[in-house]
């Protein structure tokens, strides 16, 4: 690998201690200045000695509804609710436009309803599923596991894809709050047992193809026709459910403007048919920055996948030159640049505890679509068992932190290690009969772990701070999103949790790192942009500067049982602008902005020359509750968001490929 | 089919152990591992490891011969291979304590190799074919082997108690005999094992006996470290000695080096 040489931010805690005073003072003699104003008199102040950066707003936010795990009616119900303790997941995404990120959280128990909140804007939310048609994703023979928002059929408005093991759901968002189930429609009535989807244009051809990630065969897991459906191996199982790649193909000619897009199954055609490990996850980058999207699965019980694309609308198997064969329990598939060299990272959960040390993933990126794990050399190897693990750089400061989701069953005393170690060194067990697996019952399995909050310190380490802000839960935590649910330039957290009350993080970072978000529009049927690559250059000099570059992209709903905010977001420290920002968008289009004003949540839509304010409460200015967020009433003649600002050669330069 | 072609399948067919008795040149056990080693200093490899089953073979109650051999293949990285090899010289030899310890140490060899889950396996493995080794022969190295294993499980499987058990038996033999460095293995492993079960007291006194008892005999390295260390530090050291996957020393050369006692 290239080694990582980027040294440490200067200063320690006593310098921050240092810069952290003004701010603080500031704060008491000017209670009516934005937080971000304080920010400028005090660049780069993101460390505090003592002070929390998340508050839990669970309850006071209206998002408490506790989840609950499945049971089972069938001969193998003793082990099947142990083994599919999962399906606690959570979806982000503003699907009634109106400038605030919303969520759909999901139950798994037979009666339980899934939930819509609805955004209020003022970090309070209104559970809306029942009215909006989306709730009943619970039945005698389905089981919510996961669930994705994505535009299928290129309306701008955010349809919903519920992931179940059973028959998956697709709702189409009429755009009055609202939703159709246009499953059989658009061909997606299909028994499997799918974990995950993720959205992405694998083909290029300009809408949102589907991919979802199997955990078991298409078994049906309420009324099993043989006992043999659990998996073969612990380390090498290829019989799990694989992955199914479906292909938009829009909808059917003549149906008009309001047809129904159409999905095909080509898994085998294009080169994913060969994989029939236990999916737990799905991750979608570009990871050799050729344009198009690769895809890695992160596999239960076997080695992980990872897949290139071709370009050509098939994929080809690199595993083994990529990253290599593994034995381990892949759970989580996230891209970041932890580093910001340009390339997306990856990291990858696995099942690390007394017993068992797999360790956790950390992919470095070598360029070439070749990686190295570095979680050893940066800290991240052990965080227990793992799930959800979610890249976000939660203190501004321009390097991407790390929130891990950990815990596998919290229950009695009694440890389920010792039943499963009888199994395991059993050599005449046939593992994948679901009768020779001993029952859980009550017994504790990696219970009682702690989520950890890693943060990023200049890219060659990361160190564990969810104590301090208050985020190590020892819930059976599952999925992470990461989301800025008050519009305020601050990452916030919804945890999920399995048979238990989710997690609503508010981050109230108190000083005042300087940030920036965009919110893409693409043109054509991918009008969220996915898979768009944003890159942000800032001057650099200032003390506690971020690097000069960072790189995000748009992501079609990475990462185990949550899904994130579709906006890209940039810490960018004591910057307070963004000398450039360039958006290579799907359709191959790159498009460069210069002098951005920090502190802005901003849209950017493809061809068009500014970058528009994207303003909360659906379009007034004066509507936004928002704290902190930068209206345009200031006007910057060098702001290229600035409508005013019609100055020749600052506006953006469109580069043809 | 020709006669030869008869006769190479038919060899190919037969256990490991056999094969290479059967193919073994007419010479001493103690020359055929002369050449083995001198093979495999050389980087002959496949020349080395035959000539090491073949010494291996003529005299398997040698335990040298077994342990050089299992380096080799560690550094081949052949762990099936010595695994089979030890097996067919098991049903081969089956009164054989020293054939159940190497075929043991074979699987312990593999651990670093393997995935997480076959790793108990082997590990679990390994402690059947110590255990067979103590039920032929109840030697200090046995009870040490079985005893050291068990402490490097974790807690949760309570077999701590059951490796201070063997270990303070292997210490017990060991104190009957003259003193010798390597027996400190058995006191340091004791100890651990007392740490294993939260009894740190106990853990440096037998640390400490195992000084006093060896240490006119030569710097005892292991037990100065332990007794060194605060109880955080000692607690941090220990956890990185006994993590899980890591490669374990089996080539036994502290022996031969000084004389191996029962």
């Amino acid at each position: 690998m290239r080694p990582i040489d980027r040294p440490a931010p200067a200063g320690g805690s006593s310098r921050a201690a240092r810069r952290l005073l003004p701010v603080l003072l500031l704060a008491v003699i000017l209670p009516g200045v934005p937080w971000h104003a304080a920010a400028e008199s005090a660049p780069g102040a993101a460390e505090s000695a003592a002070a929390a950066y998340f508050e839990d707003h669970t309850t006071a936010a209206g998002v408490d509804r506790p989840h609950h795990n499945r049971s089972f009616h069938n001969p193998y119900a003793r082990i099947m609710e142990g083994y599919t303790a999962l399906g606690a997941a959570v979806a982000v995404a503003d699907y009634d436009g109106d400038g605030f990120d919303d969520l759909f959280v999901t139950d798994s128990s037979e009666n339980g309803a899934n939930l819509l909140y609805h955004n209020n804007g003022d970090f309070t939310f209104t559970e809306v599923g029942k009215a909006a048609g989306v709730s009943e994703g619970n039945d005698a023979t389905d089981a919510s596991a996961n669930a994705l928002w994505f535009d299928c059929d290129g309306d701008g408005r955010e349809d919903l894809f519920v992931v179940r093991f059973g028959h998956s759901q697709l709702f189409r968002n009429r755009g009055d709050g609202t939703f159709q189930d246009i499953t059989v429609q658009a061909g997606l009535d299909r028994y499997l047992n799918s974990i995950v989807a993720i959205a992405f244009d694998y083909d290029r051809d300009g809408d949102l193809d589907l991919v979802l990630g199997n955990y078991f065969q298409p078994v049906n897991l309420f009324d099993p026709d043989t006992p043999r459906f659990f998996p073969e191996s612990f380390e090498t199982a290829d019989n799990g459910g694989g992955v199914t790649l479906y292909r938009n193909d829009g909808p059917p000619p003549g149906s008009g403007p309001d047809g129904i897009p159409r999905f095909t199954d080509v898994t085998d055609a294009a080169g994913l048919g060969a994989h029939t490990g236990w999916s737990l996850d799905l991750g979608h980058a570009d990871a050799d920055l050729d344009g198009d999207q690769d895809l890695f699965v992160a596999s239960d019980f076997g080695t992980d996948r990872f897949f290139r694309n071709n370009g050509d609308g098939t994929f080809t198997d690199i595993t083994e030159q990529a990253v290599g064969i593994d034995t381990k329990k892949g759970m989580n598939a996230d891209w970041g640049d932890f580093d910001n060299d340009g390339l997306f990272d990856l990291f990858v959960t696995n099942i690390t505890d007394e017993y068992m040390r797999e360790g956790n993933f950390l992919w470095h990126n070598d360029g070439g679509l070749s990686f190295t794990d570095v979680s050893q050399e940066t800290g991240t190897y052990d965080t227990g068992w793992g799930w959800a693990g979610k890249f976000f750089d939660y203190d501004n400061d321009g390097w991407l932190d790390l929130y891990v989701a950990n815990g596998w069953v919290s229950g009695g005393p009694d440890n389920y290690v010792l039943d499963i170690f009888q199994l395991i060194v059993d050599p005449d067990a046939d593992l994948a009969d679901a009768r020779n697996w001993p029952p859980m019952g009550n017994k504790t399995l990696s219970g009682y772990e702690r989520n950890v909050l890693f943060h990023n310190l200049g890219g060659t380490l990361f160190r564990d701070e969810a104590k301090r802000h208050g985020l190590d839960s020892i819930k059976d935590a599952r999925g992470v999103a990461v989301a800025d649910f008050d519009n305020d330039g601050r990452l916030d957290l919804f945890v999920t949790n399995a048979g238990a009350e989710p997690n609503l993080y508010r981050n109230v970072l108190p000083t005042g790192a300087h940030w920036l978000e965009l919110l893409l529009e693409g043109s054509g049927a991918n009008r969220a942009a996915i898979g768009a690559r944003v890159t942000v250059t800032t001057a650099g000099g200032k003390p506690g500067a971020p690097p000069a570059t960072q790189t995000s992209f748009v992501n079609g709903g990475n990462g185990f049982a949550s899904q994130s905010t579709r906006r890209v977001h940039f810490g960018l420290g004591p910057a307070d602008r963004a000398e450039r920002v360039e958006i290579d968008w799907p359709s191959g289009r790159h498009q460069v902005f210069e002098g951005v004003a920090a502190d802005r949540l901003l849209r950017a839509v493809e061809g068009k020359p500014r970058l528009e304010p994207l303003v909360p409460g659906g379009g007034s200015p004066t509507a936004a509750p928002a704290r902190g967020t930068k209206t345009p009433s200031n006007p910057d003649p060098a702001d290229p968001t600035d409508p005013a600002d019609s100055t020749p050669g600052k506006t953006p330069k469109e580069l043809a490929r | 089919m020709n006669v030869a072609l008869v006769l190479f399948l038919a060899l190919q067919s037969l256990p490991p152990a056999m094969l290479a008795v059967l193919t073994a040149p007419k010479e001493s056990p103690g020359t055929l591992f002369d050449r083995g080693m001198s093979a495999e200093e050389s980087g002959e490899t496949g020349q080395a490891l035959a000539l090491l089953e073949q010494a291996a073979a003529l005299a398997p109650d040698n335990l040298r011969y077994g342990a050089e051999y299992r380096q080799a293949v560690i550094a081949e990285k052949a762990y099936d291979r010595s695994i089979a090899f030890f097996e067919s010289l098991a049903a081969a030899h089956p009164d054989s304590a020293d054939v159940r310890l190497n075929w043991g140490y074979a699987y312990v060899d593999k651990i670093p190799a393997a995935g997480a889950i076959t790793q108990v396996i082997l590990a679990n493995t390994a402690l059947t074919h110590f255990t067979e080794a103590i039920e032929r022969d109840p030697t200090w190295l046995a009870l040490y082997t079985r005893g050291n294993s068990y402490v490097y499980w974790p807690a949760i499987f309570k077999r701590a108690k059951l490796g201070v058990a063997d270990l303070e038996r292997a210490v017990e033999i060991s104190e009957q005999h003259e003193p010798r460095r390597y027996y400190a293995h058995a006191y340091a492993a004791l100890g651990d094992g007392w740490w294993r079960l939260g009894d740190l007291a106990k853990a440096r006194e037998v640390w400490q006996r195992g000084v006093d008892r060896l240490g006119a005999v030569g710097p005892l390295p292991g037990l100065d470290k332990r007794l060194a260390l605060d109880d955080q530090a000692l607690d941090a050291y220990l956890k990185s000695q006994y993590a899980i996957g890591q490669r374990v020393a089996t080539d036994l050369r502290e022996l031969w080096t000084e004389g191996v006692e029962p």
